[in-house]
């Protein structure tokens, strides 16, 4: 007789299922706190104090690190491309071509991968060392309701900052990618500016401002639902930051491919 | 009124950490609740102050009953002073916002501090201050509401017997001061001593012994007998450590 619980089949299935419920899980947990935020934001009562903070966490704290990050891409797609059209004669697309770029796409998914690593990583691993040493627990005691105190402000400080560091690091990034292609395709900047507002719509920034609302809004509860879920130790802690990043890199890969169907299909 | 539990029932994954536990306590009166690690006295605790669902049932406290509760590492916000610490239920909580001026917030923390023997420690953050001060401070925090109810897991494990002694002398201070009816959760026989008037013992999910304080010292009762004595031998065996 074989022992069916020693199959290398039986432990590959159980591995796979487990994997899947730890899915479902944290998925039905982040329902479940989306739900508990949007309630908790119902009573229009938020605490002013803690929402500016968390607000000016949210964005001059990263601000460094987006702006780096954005103004990196930008100035490598202008790089690529201002010397490669200005020798085929259409120096006058380089800046509606990287003003597309930025704007429509990388602008808003780089500040997100930023903002994931500077704030996402930070909201899990301090609201996780909250729930094992008990300070949660400790709140509800106190019945005060740590969705409203802890998930909140940081919901809302997302929702409202990222679209302005969106826009700050575009700008900073298309400044860059004019200086870029004047320096190595010698565009002119008022060329570069013409050719940037005729390649850009209105729509165009105004779903890039939305998608990174919801960028923000998405990364934050994220973030914020897997460090509430966290049973147990520092181990725990570890694992929920860990997840809380990936889920967010794919939470917004998932809502850009989204927003760009919905809006340029 | 005080407090009441009516064959309280709690399983975790099948296993019945709680098994119909029954006991009453009363205004100004503290029952100890003694038994090894792992016999659910923390899970009680819980329970009682609404963190867990029993599988089934009762807890009776009056209505509108303010239950508090300070937990074993103190579990203080670290990213908050003393001062915020204490005052915060009377800032955040619904029913106070905006109810008490920063004076009145002041003076009620400088008081509860006073009461727990600390003074002038309001600016300092929880990880400045030693382990028994930090215990002193989720008191004074646990108490700044006026409870009529008070839940201690554990406010003297890990503690020097001196501090144990200080900590023992505020539990019955704040009890006299507040009438309030208390559940002392401990392994040391000398918080057992000083701050409880009765108690009961727990084994298995099960009550294995309720009575005075007294009597569960003089130890005539088999499992009282063992955990007095701090024998391995008796009727109670220790399956996991
Ligand atoms: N949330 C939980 N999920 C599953 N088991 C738990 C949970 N909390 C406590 N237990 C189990 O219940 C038992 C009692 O725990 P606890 O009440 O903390 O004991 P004590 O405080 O007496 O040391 C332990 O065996 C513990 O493993
Ligand atoms: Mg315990």
């Amino acid at each position: 007789m074989i022992n069916v619980k020693k199959t290398l089949f039986y432990q590959g299935i159980n591995l796979f299922w487990s994997e899947i419920k730890e899915f479902l899980i944290t998925l039905g947990n982040i329902g479940k706190d989306f739900v508990r935020t949007i309630k908790a934001m119902s009573t229009l009562r938020v605490d002013r104090k803690t929402l500016i903070e968390q607000c000016s966490r949210f964005s001059v704290d990263s601000l460094p690190i987006t702006l780096t990050i954005v103004a990196m891409t930008s100035i490598i797609i202008a790089m690529q491309i201002a010397p490669e059209l200005a020798k085929q004669g259409a120096g006058n697309y380089v800046g509606s071509l990287s003003a597309l770029v930025m704007v429509r796409e990388l602008s808003a998914i780089m500040s997100g991968f930023a903002i994931i690593s500077m704030i996402g990583s930070s909201y899990a691993s301090e609201i996780a060392s909250m729930a094992v040493t008990e300070q949660i627990s400790a709140m509800k005691v106190l019945r005060v309701d740590p969705v409203e105190y802890l998930i909140v402000p940081r919901f809302l400080s997302g929702v409202i900052m990222m679209p302005f560091v969106v826009v700050v690091s575009t700008f900073c990034g298309l400044v860059c990618a004019a200086v870029i292609s004047n320096i190595t395709a010698e565009i002119t900047y008022l060329n570069f500016i013409n050719s940037m507002w005729h390649g850009l719509f209105v729509k165009d920034i105004f779903v890039a401002l939305l998608k990174s609302s919801f960028f923000g809004g998405t990364i934050a509860l994220i973030s914020c639902s897997c460090g509430y879920s966290t049973r147990g130790g520092a181990l725990e802690v570890g694992i929920s930051t860990t997840r809380a990043v990936v889920w967010s890199f794919v939470a917004i890969a998932i809502w850009d491919y989204i927003f760009a169907s919905v809006f340029y299909l | 009124m005080g407090i009441e539990v009516k064959n309280l029932t709690k399983e975790f994954n099948n296993k019945k950490v709680l098994n119909n536990i029954s006991f009453k306590v009363e205004d100004g009166e503290t029952l100890g609740v003694v038994g090894f690690s792992g016999s659910g006295k923390s899970t009680l605790l819980k329970i009682i102050c609404g963190l867990l669902y029993p599988n089934s049932g009762e807890i009776i406290t009056p209505p509108d009953a303010d239950i508090a509760m300070t937990f074993q590492y103190s579990a203080l916000f670290d990213f908050l002073t003393v001062y915020e610490n204490i005052a915060f239920p009377l800032v955040e909580r619904k029913e106070f916002r905006g109810k008490y001026s920063k004076e009145e917030l002041k003076q009620i923390v400088a008081q509860k501090l006073k009461i727990v023997g600390l003074q002038g420690i309001e600016d300092k953050y929880p990880s400045e201050l030693s382990g028994g001060m930090q215990k002193r401070v989720g008191f004074a925090r646990a108490i700044v509401t006026n409870p009529k109810i008070i839940l201690y897991d554990e406010p003297t494990a890990g503690l020097d017997p001196v501090s144990s002694t200080l900590i023992e002398n505020y539990i019955v201070e704040l009890k006299k001061e507040l009438n309030a009816s208390c559940l002392v959760v401990t392994h040391q026989l000398s918080t057992i001593k000083r701050a409880t008037d009765k108690a009961i013992m727990l084994y298995e999910g099960e009550i294995v012994y309720k009575g005075s304080t007294q009597e569960l010292l003089e130890g005539k009762n088999p499992y009282t007998h063992q955990f007095v004595t701090a024998s391995i031998k008796g009727p109670m065996q220790i399956k996991s450590l």
